[in-house]
């Protein structure tokens, strides 16, 4: 019941003409950057982080989450009309997706895909509604040592779930783990890894590094192999509907896709790429018209697009309950909270529900708002793919250079957005993951700081770190993600 | 997955190379740095157990080691897929022209951005970029760009964003 009255007074937060104002700014700018190439969500709202300074912090983030969900709605848009997954979530929506919008049912498979999205990103919100406060009451007995292998265990499914190959993904952790060391050590006071350069006293910031990575990064990777893009949006026939026959072929995989998705969506490493793969598999196995599938199967798009959704609400049960980014844009998101000095975990519903509930029911707000924005707008939002490649990439870089040069002034930070932008660049050519990156970077001193205040209780006796059963079970589940690919490979050989 | 990944290139950038020998040995160094930047860090505090220089310590360590596994891959002919994304396929050859003048681009601010401001430097940055991106329309380009970096500017400063004046060098 309390969670209800909760509930209640996050709308009253959300519903104010000033949060429903940012809601749509937020939905907006997300859906189109989703249409958009080159721009995903964790970009733009790393791009937006300098709102911060004028903005509310419960009107921030009810921008912030509104372009997480319309980047998704609008990663769909591309999918089924011009055949490109803007993200790896809209992958599979391709699939089928645009397979209907050749054979003249792109109108349906924009509805499954934006009234799935609506109907699944509602349900994970109340799930999140009811697990986040539960999760956080049991975090509120986590101890350093508890935190610190929660922090392991993070780093370990990330660097093995993201990208194909276990030692790079740990190289992209690292990498993140030993920017996140530069500047004032926060319990000594003493500098590291600066070399003597006082702009790096302050650290790198995750702004700089996120917005180098993937704004430089990709522009010089898209320019050294820029291929135009020949395949021609296809047009819609008809009002954007459905029929009988697809609504009724399409609300099992909605709510499957859900029941996939936010589970996934909140584990480490879970991500949007293994719910919605998931989906299709289970959808293709699922159907009564399994010829259909390959050849534009509503069933197809309706399950993957709702996983979609519903993972991106999953995320932000570990980021709200436990402060744990599973995710770049869970990463920004939570240097968000840092910039406003605020630390999401258990502590942030008791002291700031105003925050957590308004952002909660704003995130109800916000999927009615896209709902009404994608469906009847389509046509008005694929033209924003006429922006040509040149002016669109330029204008990415624009906006880049002044999200870095904003930060802080700082000539340093501008030289290391040259720096890490090639450094994006080579990740790029030889298929390193970038998320790692920067879940290294923020988790990094989150990890050394429970590392040392655990030991500092045990007089520096490592023992310490496995002192509670949570910790044990945390580092154990770690150690098996890391060698659960060995094992198999061994049985698999044995076999 | 594209079949067809170019087979040669040379280091340093371009399509993945057979043996890119290079890639293992700057993860080394740079565990090596963070190494040597912890060398002059206590390793250990009085009370706490642990100094500001052990989690150095082992960030560097753990980047010597995955060093040393990167390069035991590559001597084992680890293949190197890059990544497809939008508007690139990973599979096409890199071209070395259009990749110099958008780092060229990049490098741009940091010679421009306090000198000569906000507006000036996206000029320059914008019109480089479409160039790469094979625009040959430079002078709309310029135009384009000097009108996007001024709104921008007027937006940033208008929410309050310390981005500098508007032409430093004129005292605007």
């Amino acid at each position: 019941m309390e969670t209800f009255s909760l509930l209640l007074q996050g709308f009253e937060v959300a519903l104010q003409p000033i949060n429903l104002f940012w809601a749509l700014v937020g939905s907006v700018l997300g859906t189109a950057i989703g249409i958009l190439p080159g721009i995903g969500p964790a970009l733009t709202i790393a791009l937006l982080l300098p709102v911060t300074i004028s903005v509310a912090p419960t009107s921030a983030f009810i921008m912030f989450a509104g372009v997480l969900y319309g980047a998704m709605y609008g990663g769909s848009t591309t999918s089924i009309l011009i055949n490109t997954p803007g993200e790896a979530g809209s992958m599979m929506t391709a699939l089928e997706g645009n397979k209907m919008a050749r054979a003249g049912r792109g109108a349906s498979a924009l509805a499954t895909a934006a009234i799935g999205s609506f109907v699944a990103g509602t349900i994970a919100t109340l799930a999140l509604t009811f697990a986040a406060p539960a999760i956080a009451e049991i975090a509120f007995y986590f101890r350093p040592a508890d935190y610190f292998a929660l922090t392991v265990l993070a780093f370990t499914s990330m660097a093995v779930v993201m990208g194909t190959s276990r030692v790079r993904g740990f190289i992209s952790l690292f990498l993140g783990l030993a920017l996140g060391l530069i500047g004032i050590d926060q319990m000594t006071g003493q500098a590291r890894l600066t070399f003597g350069v006082p702009g790096l006293f302050d650290g790198m910031e995750l702004a700089v590094v996120l917005v180098s990575l993937f704004a430089v990064g990709e522009i010089l990777y898209v320019a050294s192999r820029y291929r135009k893009n020949s395949s021609e949006i296809i047009p819609i026939r008809g009002q954007i509907w459905m029929s009988r026959e697809d609504w009724k072929r399409s609300w099992k995989p909605w709510l499957r896709g859900a029941s996939l998705g936010f589970p996934i969506g909140a584990l480490p490493g879970g991500g949007s790429e293994i719910p919605t793969m998931l989906s299709y598999t289970l959808e293709r196995k699922l159907t009564k018209h399994p010829e259909e599938f390959g050849k534009g199967a509503i069933e197809g798009v309706a399950g993957p697009e709702a996983a979609n959704n519903a993972a991106a609400a999953g995320i932000l049960i570990p980021l709200l309950t436990l402060g744990l980014p599973t995710s770049a844009t869970a990463a920004v998101l939570l240097a968000a909270f840092q910039n406003y000095g605020l630390q999401p975990g258990p502590f942030l519903f008791s002291s700031n529900p105003q925050l957590v509930w308004g952002l909660i029911a704003s995130l109800y707000v916000g999927n009615a708002m896209l709902l009404v924005l994608n469906l009847p707008l389509v046509g008005i939002w694929v033209r924003l793919l006429s922006i040509p490649a040149p002016q669109l990439y330029g204008g990415i870089l624009v906006f880049a250079t002044i999200g870095i040069w904003g930060v802080a002034n700082s000539l340093v930070d501008v030289i290391a957005m040259v720096i890490i932008g090639v450094a994006g660049y080579v990740m790029r050519v030889y298929d390193f993951p970038i998320a790692p990156v920067l879940i290294g970077l923020i988790l990094g001193p989150m990890a050394e700081q429970q590392l040392r205040t655990a030991l500092a209780a045990g007089q520096g006796n490592p023992i310490m770190l496995v002192s509670t059963p949570l910790s044990v079970i945390f580092l154990t589940i770690a150690a098996l993600f890391l060698l659960a690919p060995l094992l198999l490979r061994r049985l698999r050989a044995n076999a | 997955m594209p079949s067809n990944w170019p087979q040669s290139d040379t280091a340093g950038g371009g399509a993945a190379a057979p043996r890119p020998w290079w890639l293992g040995g700057l993860v080394i160094a740079l565990g090596c740095v963070c190494l040597y930047g912890a060398f002059s860090l206590p390793q250990a505090a009085r009370y706490a157990g642990v100094g500001p220089g052990l989690f150095v310590t082992l960030v560097g360590s753990g980047l010597v080691l995955l060093g040393l596994l990167l390069l035991m891959q590559i001597a084992r002919g680890e293949k190197f897929v890059p990544q497809d994304t939008e508007d690139a396929s990973g599979s096409d050859k890199a071209d070395m022209t259009a990749f110099l003048t958008a780092l060229a681009a990049a490098i741009v601010p940091v010679l421009t951005i306090e000198a000569l401001g906000v507006p000036f430097t996206a000029m320059l940055s914008f019109t480089l970029v479409a160039r790469a991106f094979g625009s040959r329309k430079t002078v709309i380009d310029l135009i384009t760009g000097a009108i996007l970096g001024s709104l921008a500017w007027l937006l940033f400063t208008q929410l309050g964003l310390q981005i500098g004046s508007f032409l430093p060098l004129a005292g605007i």
